[in-house]
């Protein structure tokens, strides 16, 4: 699983399409060779994301094992991780933070301790006022700015790496002191050229859902990471 | 900022650089790349048996989305639910469906049964947990229609009560499930289930995110070609 750039060959991506299912556009009909087509597919998706978190290990490995105790520090001086993400990446949010409030077991099989975590697109209420009020850029920002607090943690999660409202929310997290950390795709988006991000995770891949799969794990990583730095600092 | 990618050479960094274009290959991580500590390769290591396992039940995959596919092409829509970090797989199911990542996909009916907070614990407090899905299902769901369960041990009630409930309603009943697929996976009432046999359940999630981006993708694989959706070619 070396040597192979993930992302650069995408069956997701524009073009490979005709490629992957070529009866598309033969006018075929064949119900068994067009599963036997989607179940070649299928394999070839499960290849790209063993390769792909292959590349996140190789590239990432070492940060993420640090940027797991910085969590833990935080925490460890009484603060609260906010996340926050658009669309598919709002539900990651979501299941980040029921992995802190709530968590199951461990990985390394210890105990997971709980730990104060709000989802910023989780109360309809408040998203739908900062939109029809002010405009969707400042839907995280606006509650990063009310809840943040400089032994706080933020956790943006994107796709892109380009959404306005992500950028925004990071410089507000970063101007309070928080801890922040980004997650993105593709090579980072407008969120490498950020100096507002103190740990950026990149996805290097240009399909969206390699990529959200990908960040699945990342995420998963550094809460197992903080579980375990906060576990080592107690012991 | 401890990015791999490169920030841009000094001065103000530009408002909109592109995204790389499908295809694009990401820049190579910097040469000097800290070695993964053993505890986080560990982590990483657990994912690679259960994505081919996944590789493994690509005709099962295939055929489930076959079935998806008729039942769209019908008028059906797909009601999908799980409870815990699922319920963030239950919306994110959602709205792949209704707002497609990948531009020029149709938009196909999905709704989740876990973002009316209302109904949910109001059912939760009166009927008990086990009949939040059932009763929504009651209400909202018909014979056209799809379920889709997702249960990370496989033993939640509420799926498994939600699936029963489905069949009886005529729905189409498709599980996804991880341990070792527990009472969900031994219910005759489910017409395809899928198990990662893991019992971590972050594990779980991150096969359910892939499987479920390619029950997506396979779905608008056979729906493009109805050919294969009408009652004479269907095996």
């Amino acid at each position: 699983m070396t040597g192979n750039a993930p992302g650069g060959n995408g069956p997701a991506g524009a073009g490979s399409i005709e490629e992957l299912y070529p009866f598309l556009y033969s006018g075929q009909t064949d119900l068994s060779s067009v599963l036997e087509q989607v179940r070649e597919s299928t394999v070839a998706k499960t290849t790209e994301i063993l390769q792909l978190r292959q590349a996140v290990l190789d590239a990432d490995g070492a940060r993420l094992a640090d940027c797991g105790r910085a969590m833990a520090d935080r925490f460890t001086a009484g603060g609260r991780l906010l996340a926050f993400g658009n669309g598919g990446s709002a539900t990651d949010a979501q299941q980040l933070v029921t992995l802190f409030m709530h968590p199951s077991q461990r990985a390394a099989g210890g105990p997971a301790r709980p730990l104060p975590a709000l989802g910023l697109a989780s109360d309809p209420s408040i998203l739908t006022a900062l939109c029809n009020d002010i405009g969707v850029d400042v839907v995280y920002a606006r509650q990063l700015a009310a809840f943040g607090g400089k032994a706080d943690i933020a956790v943006g999660l994107s796709t892109s790496g380009n959404s306005d409202n992500m950028l925004r929310g990071f410089d507000e997290a970063s101007r309070r002191g928080m801890l922040t950390v980004g997650l993105a795709g593709y090579s980072g988006g407008r969120m490498a050229e950020l100096d507002s991000i103190d740990y950026l995770f990149v996805a290097p891949s240009s399909s969206v859902h390699r990529i959200q799969e990908a960040q699945t794990t990342i995420y998963h990583a550094l809460w197992e990471l903080c579980q375990s730095a906060l576990a080592q600092a107690a012991s | 900022m401890t990015s791999p990618a490169a920030a841009p050479p000094g001065g103000t960094p530009p408002l909109t650089p592109p995204t790389p274009p499908a295809g694009t290959t990401p820049p190579a991580p910097p040469a000097a790349v800290r070695a993964a500590p053993a505890e986080v390769g560990a982590f990483f290591g657990l994912r690679e048996q259960p994505v081919r396992e996944l590789a493994a039940q690509a005709s099962a995959i295939a055929s489930a989305c076959h079935d998806m596919a008729v039942r769209f092409h019908r008028g059906g829509k797909l009601v999908v639910f799980g409870t815990g970090g699922s319920s963030t797989d239950a919306q994110h199911v959602a709205v792949e469906f209704v707002h497609p990542v990948i531009v020029g996909k149709r938009a196909l009916p999905a709704i989740s049964l876990t973002s009316d907070v209302a109904t949910v614990t109001g059912i939760a407090a009166s009927e008990g947990m086990a009949a939040i899905f059932s009763h929504q299902l009651r209400q909202l769901a018909g014979p056209a229609d799809i379920a889709l369960g997702l249960s990370a041990d496989g033993n939640c009630a509420s799926v498994l009560s939600g699936l029963l409930t489905a069949r009886e309603l005529g729905l189409l009943t498709i599980a996804l499930v991880g341990g070792g697929g527990g009472a969900v996976a031994a219910s005759p009432a489910i017409d395809h289930v899928l198990v990662t046999q893991s019992a971590d359940p972050q594990v779980v999630k991150e096969m359910h995110v892939t499987s479920y981006h390619v029950l997506w993708e396979l779905v608008h694989v056979f729906f493009e070609q109805p050919g294969v959706l009408g009652p004479g070619v269907i095996s």
